[in-house]
């Protein structure tokens, strides 16, 4: 281990190493032993080891989120599977989603143990796993987030018969798992890229220091394929499905000119519009929760194969991993917490929850003034 | 005596009354299928009955409501909704705004009958309005089926704009249908047809028509086939259907539904040089679809009597795709299979299918029949009677209201 301090901070260290062991200080990757040194880039040697309170600082933040992903995605698979009135194709993505997403949540006890060696348990075995598990979980999510923006531009633009069945749709899960593999295997058994420590060297990912073509084009090929297409998927479903409703209302908006209907004339204008602004609100959620969660990644990878290295400091390189984290938790959230049958099972099963949502077979099928007509109490009642 | 019993039956009319979940209006329909007879459509009048004291200045509205839903309930998602309401009519019931209003005469009964806290109220379609169907639903959907559907919907308020309350207000579920016109017309539609071979000479023809242009529910339809055979191929087998072309206008989406087919070998091969007549008959009929999802239907389910949705009509001078709603047209379709090689001989030829006109020896007929269906039933639900609230205007109360004229 001494012999690895001299590389990096001369022979004047040195006799400083006898005088007090708390007065050195330590380079990043002190703590890992000899023979596993090879899987320490130098680039993160040459940062001065990160305080145990930062290690401590993100094992609480990860508890935090075990909890709320463990605690979302689990009621999400155990309603969405259990429930008869919400078996249907367009679930099982949702339910899909959920799956990766605690994928994503396993990771996260293994990094609160890193947490507290500091270091990778199992070194390059546990690295593969913890990185394995990242890649299946993120990729397969992100895949999985196109399939749904199909899948409902599938349902909304032809109402009738667009919808998926259930072979199509396993079919399309199948899919997302397939997709999420190459760049899982691959770099797992070393033939294609590597899983390597980053960050405070307690996390893993793939290897986008190496300085080779190799890895140079393993890390463009894994950013159009985990990032650019399926944005690019999720961009083009939301916009044709945008598209579909606004060409929806506006043929209703005709018929009703035909037939007259004049006394709702100015409120049947807000009603579709509201219909697409809502429309808009949700799609842009999904996108920009997307862009949340990988942004920082691919910013990362990119500028680490391509850009000024400078820049990627151990906190800096950590926060993307926070981030798409963050999103895994709030998936289920966003996808099954807007269903409203969801919401009225979970109603039904946790009554504690205070979900305060009608059974939808009971309310009326109309969007306009029945609906409201049932909230609001008047004199008689 | 059973004379006197049969003569109370045959003046008595029979009125639909639903009242609001709190007992204060009562809304009386002297029917619920209007009928459009294209140049011009029933109006739907009505009266409604309040306990004035209960209304203490608030006002009684009724609208008239079209709903149309184009798809499944449980498919909505991101706050989209399949289906819109379109309010097509409304009208302040009470207090009365134009007393002068000419009554129907159920509405002068009703009056008569029902005393001084009786209003009447009348709606009519818009021109353009679109005809009620119901398009089945597969055994595994949930959720109201898609289709068109009207109801009346009379509720209590301060004003028009204020939103009406469960408790003091009552739908009626109407439908609005299409009838056919008084003559059926002589035209015989036909279709002519031939098919050439691309590696052999000569052609197959194939000549359909249809006996009438016009079919009522439950007629028999005959399509006369004529194949002549002049090439080096043989007809192997002849298939028949009809085919329901349903076009969901709202969505700009059609589709079509075989809802008779009937397949025969019987003179086959049409061996070179030969020819073929033949005649098939087939009964385009609800019930031996009831499994089928996406069949068009005139209105409601739960009706055992429920037929297929009549073709849709458009008066003159409008164009039919001018329709609104969902339109609904018949074929006959005929192929001819001529072996792997020969590929197939296909022929369309149109047709209408209604129920007759009001007032015909059909119509007659057709009443006759529906009513022995209708007692039948009626016992039926009779000895299993269960209090469906949801249910809206199956309420028929013979007893209080059989209004022969003055005892």
């Amino acid at each position: 281990m001494a012999a690895n301090y001299s590389d990096d901070i001369g022979p004047m260290a040195y006799p400083m190493k006898l005088v007090s062991s708390e007065m050195v200080e330590h380079m990043m990757g002190w703590n890992i032993p000899e023979e596993h040194q090879a899987m320490v880039h130098a680039h993160w040697r040459s940062f001065p080891a990160v305080s145990k309170y930062y290690h401590f600082i993100l094992a609480l933040i990860y508890t935090m989120l075990m909890v709320t992903s463990l605690v979302g995605n689990g009621i999400v698979i155990w309603i969405f599977s259990t429930s008869k009135s919400l078996r249907s194709a367009s679930n099982m993505f949702v339910i899909n989603l959920a799956v990766f997403d605690l994928m994503m949540m396993i990771e996260m006890p293994l990094l609160i143990a890193n947490s507290f060696y500091q270091h990778p348990i199992g070194f390059q075995l546990g690295c593969d796993v913890y990185a394995v598990l990242g890649s299946i979980s993120g990729i397969g999510g992100a895949i999985t987030n196109a399939v749904i923006a199909f899948d409902r531009y599938k349902t909304i633009s032809c109402p009738l018969d667009g919808r998926i069945n259930k072979v199509q749709a396993s079919l399309l899960i199948a899919f997302t798992w397939f997709w999420s593999m190459p760049f899982t295997i691959l770099p797992a058994l070393k033939v294609w890229g590597r899983f390597v420590p980053e960050g405070f060297l307690t996390t893993c990912s793939f290897d986008y220091f190496t300085d080779d073509q190799d890895t140079k084009v393993f890390v463009a090929c894994i950013f159009v394929w985990s990032y650019a297409i399926p944005m690019a998927l999720i961009c083009y479903f939301y916009s044709q499905l945008f598209g579909a409703v606004r060409l929806h209302e506006r043929m209703l908006q005709e018929q009703a000119k035909k037939m007259n209907v004049k006394s709702l004339a100015s409120n049947k204008e807000d009603a579709s519009k509201s219909v697409e602004i809502r429309i808009a609100k949700v799609a842009f959620t999904i996108f920009f929760m997307f862009v949340c969660g990988w942004t920082p990644y691919a910013f990362v990878t990119m500028t680490g194969a391509y850009g000024d290295r400078s820049l990627l400091t151990p906190v800096a390189t950590m926060i993307p991993a926070v981030c798409c984290k963050i999103v895994s938790c709030i998936d289920p959230w966003v996808y099954a917490i807007n269903h409203p049958r969801y919401r009225a099972e979970l109603q039904k099963r946790l009554p504690w929850l205070g979900v305060r949502e009608q059974d939808p077979d009971t309310v009326s099928n109309s969007n306009s003034v029945t609906t409201t007509q049932s909230h609001t109490p008047t004199a008689e009642a | 005596m059973l004379d006197l019993l049969s003569l109370v039956l045959v003046v008595a009319v029979k009125v639909f009354k639903k009242t609001t979940p709190n007992g204060k209006v009562t809304v009386y329909l002297g029917k619920r299928d209007f009928i459009d007879h294209v140049d011009y459509c029933d109006p739907i009048d009505g009266v409604v009955v309040v306990d004035t004291e209960y209304l203490k200045g608030r006002k009684v509205y009724s609208q008239l409501v079209t709903t149309y839903r184009f798809g499944r309930e449980e498919d909505e998602v991101m706050g989209v909704k399949f289906s819109k309401e379109m309010v097509i009519g409304q009208e302040q019931v009470v207090p009365m705004i134009n007393s002068k209003m000419e009554l129907t005469p159920v509405q002068e009964k009703l009056l008569k009958k029902l005393g001084p806290n009786a209003f009447p109220f009348t709606f009519s379609f818009p021109e353009m309005s679109p005809s009620s169907v119901t398009l089945q639903p597969s055994e595994e959907d949930q959720g109201k089926p898609m289709g068109v559907e009207y109801c009346v919907r009379t509720y209590v308020a301060e004003s028009e704009d204020q939103k009406s309350h469960k408790r003091s207000s009552v739908t009626l579920a109407i439908k609005k249908l299409q009838h056919a016109p008084a003559s059926r017309g002589r035209r015989l539609p036909s279709s002519l047809v031939s098919k050439g071979f691309t590696f052999s000479n000569g052609k197959i023809s194939l000549e359909v028509t249809l006996d009438k242009e016009i079919y009522y529910h439950g007629e028999k339809i005959a399509a006369n086939l004529i194949v002549s055979n002049n090439s080096r191929k043989s007809v192997r087998n002849i298939r028949c259907m009809v085919v329901q072309h349903v076009e969901i206008t709202m969505i700009n989406s059609q589709f079509s539904r075989h809802v008779a087919s009937l397949e025969s070998r019987e003179g086959c091969p049409v061996t070179p040089g030969a020819s073929l007549s033949k005649t098939f008959y087939l009964v385009p009929l609800a019930r031996s679809n009831k499994d089928v999802r996406g069949v068009a239907l005139d209105g409601h389910l739960k009706e055992d009597d429920v037929n297929l949705a009549s073709s849709t009509l458009v008066c003159e001078g409008k164009c039919p795709a001018d329709a609104i709603g969902i339109v609904v047209s018949y074929s006959v379709r005929v192929k001819l299979n001529c072996g792997t090689l020969g590929g197939e001989l296909v022929t369309d030829v149109p047709f209408k299918l209604l129920h007759p006109a009001e007032g015909t020896v059909e119509r007659q007929r057709f009443n006759a029949m529906k009513k022995m269906q209708s007692i039948e039933r009626h016992r039926y639900e009779n000895s299993l009677y269960t209090n469906e609230e949801e249910d809206n205007i199956v309420f028929e109360d013979f007893a209080r209201l059989r209004m022969n004229e003055p005892e």
